[in-house]
């Protein structure tokens, strides 16, 4: 292909995608639509993704101390607690401390901690953990060797809270990985098949271009151009959809997270490859181009 | 295989066989540049099957295609979308397309050889004129009839400037009236240098002209004229035969009028 013929095969693309307005817009609602069902589920994915951080990101160690350690061995102990792989940040919780937010916890019922003779709460450190360390195995290996160092009481870390939660954290990532998986197969099975009906209500024209000497490459670039317009767009619409859907959720769901820009870029790009590769299937099996 | 190089299309010995009620046998046939000719049958007699062949959009079982350079047992992809773009080709159902202007469909043939604007332009415009449809070019082809159809389509065909022009039936859909008119404007074509080889069923049409005829009939030619060398003759086939032609399409003309009362 010369230059001019480049030129050509754009400008075909322009004006194909003009004159078939009507059939391009089906194409684009009917593919715009099963994107949107992509997104939404991306959109399910993510806001369940965060919760899941945010979830781990609130779970706390605590390490409890003897009473009457001291403060040189709880200094120590501090130490200790920073130098492990794992731990992120350690907070000293003085008995008096704990009592506050036990009192603050309990609420009106709080005045039977007004029986107390005294503070039976210990010292303690509130151990913030590395998001890769909340794991049942590991936590369980930690807490065992913190529970034999001196001036250490006992360790916390809401262990069948979080057995539940990771077989629960399992259980969508797996149920979203299989759904996922068949909502993107029908979502290209749809495009496919939208690009497909494209290729065919224009093979006769393909026919006649290749009669008149048109190379194979000059006749297949401007459905590949049209396939990726059409792929792009549809995804913009899908986006675009997406972003009223979330807004009207957000009502009832504050806080709801939307794809960010980069993400949204990939996604349109990606649709557009996807747009085009398919258009030249299509050709590839229609017309044995 | 080498050619005469005054020979455009040749066949050689072709058979294609398509089950058991149809297939072309042994056919030979020379068309030389400059030539008129008509491929004449009955239907069904393998006319356009013949014509498919000679600009390879089917390959024989037998035997070979020349036309110029191109071999029908050497061809590749590329070779075919080059010679077709040496190769003006017609139809009875015009093939246009329905999505492009009248001035798109011609400038369609010049764009997938990769000329310039400047040059389709100038081109799309001359050629044109020539078939008479210049202030038709922003017409869609369902705005035409079918006689403009027609010439829209062998605008297209004769576009790239090829060496022969090939027509199925090219008035099969047309009017008597209107068959006349596209019959003068290939005859026009062939007296500028560009060699014809049209099919037609009906004998009664052609048969008028003095112009070669090849007969086909249940895949088999059963006749053939002798083939004629433009090159020195051209004078003397200019004078006579075009000279004839006009006559003859002239009485067709008070025929068809007398008839038509
Ligand atoms: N691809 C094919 N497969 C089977 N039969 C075919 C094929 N192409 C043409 N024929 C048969 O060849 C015969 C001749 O067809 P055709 O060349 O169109 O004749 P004509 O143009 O002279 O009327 C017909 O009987 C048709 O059915
Ligand atoms: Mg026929």
């Amino acid at each position: 292909m010369n230059a001019a013929q480049i030129g050509y095969v754009f400008d075909e693309a322009a004006t194909m995608l003009r004159r078939h307005k009507a059939a391009n817009a089906v194409s684009i609602v009917i593919m715009g639509l099963s994107l949107l069902i992509l997104v939404v589920f991306l959109l399910i994915t993510l806001n369940m993704q965060a919760v899941i951080d945010r979830a781990g990101d609130e779970m706390r160690m605590y390490v409890f101390l003897e009473d009457g350690a001291g403060e040189p061995a709880a200094r120590d102990i501090q130490m200790r607690l920073l130098g492990l792989a794992g731990v992120e940040e350690v907070v000293y919780v003085p008995r008096e401390e704990a009592l506050v937010s036990f009192r603050e916890a309990l609420g009106k019922d709080s005045d039977i901690l007004d029986a107390l003779e005294s503070n039976p709460l210990p010292d303690a450190f509130r151990v913030k953990l590395k998001p890769d360390y909340i794991r049942s195995e590991r936590l369980e290996a930690m807490s065992q060797e913190i529970g034999r160092w001196k001036g250490v009481e006992e360790t916390r870390y809401g262990e069948r809270w979080l057995e539940r939660g990771e077989a629960l954290v399992k259980g969508f990532y797996f149920a979203d990985l299989f759904v996922g998986l068949i909502i993107l197969l029908s979502v290209i099975f749809v495009i496919a098949n939208t690009v497909r009906l494209t290729v065919i209500s224009r093979q006769r024209s393909i026919e006649v271009a290749r009669l008149v000497g048109a190379t194979n490459a000059y006749i297949r670039i401007p459905f590949l151009v049209e396939g990726a317009v059409q792929g792009a767009v549809a995804a913009g619409l899908a986006v675009g959809l997406a972003a009223i859907v979330h807004a009207l959720a957000r009502r009832h769901l504050p806080g709801l997270l939307f794809l960010g820009g980069e993400a949204i870029a990939a996604f349109v790009f990606v649709c557009m490859v996807l747009g085009a590769v398919v258009s030249l299937g299509a050709m590839r099996r229609l017309l044995r181009l | 295989m080498e050619q005469d190089q005054r020979i455009i299309v040749g066949v050689y010995h072709l058979s294609k066989n398509f089950g058991k009620h149809f297939g072309l046998h042994d056919i030979n046939l020379q068309v030389a540049n400059g030539e008129f000719v008509f491929l004449v049958g009955p239907s069904g007699a393998g006319k356009s099957t013949l014509l498919r062949m000679i600009y390879m959009d089917d390959f024989p079982d037998a035997g070979q295609v020349v036309i110029g350079p191109h071999v029908s047992t050497r061809m590749r992809a590329a070779g075919i979308a080059e010679l077709r773009r040496k190769t003006g080709i017609v139809f009875q159902d015009f093939r246009l397309l329905g999505d492009k202007t009248v001035f798109e469909n011609v400038a369609l043939a010049l764009k997938a050889a990769g000329a310039g604007l400047g040059e389709i332009k100038k081109q799309v415009t001359e050629i044109l004129m020539r078939v008479g449809l210049y202030h038709k070019r922003y017409d869609f082809p369902h705005e035409l009839s079918g006689g403009e159809q027609q010439r829209v389509a062998i605008a297209r065909a004769i576009a790239n400037r090829p060496a022969v022009l090939l027509a199925d039936e090219p008035t099969g859909n047309l009017d008597a009236v209107v068959t006349r008119s596209i019959l003068e404007l290939l005859f026009k074509i062939n007296a500028g240098g560009t060699a014809v080889l049209m099919a037609t069923h009906d004998l009664e049409l052609v048969k008028s002209f003095g112009q070669r005829i090849i007969y086909l009939e249940g895949g088999r030619v059963v006749k053939d004229s002798e083939m004629i060398y433009v090159g020195d003759l051209r004078k003397r086939i200019d004078d006579s035969l075009v000279g004839r032609r006009a006559e003859r399409l002239e009485e067709r003309d008070i025929r068809g009028e007398r008839e038509e009362r």
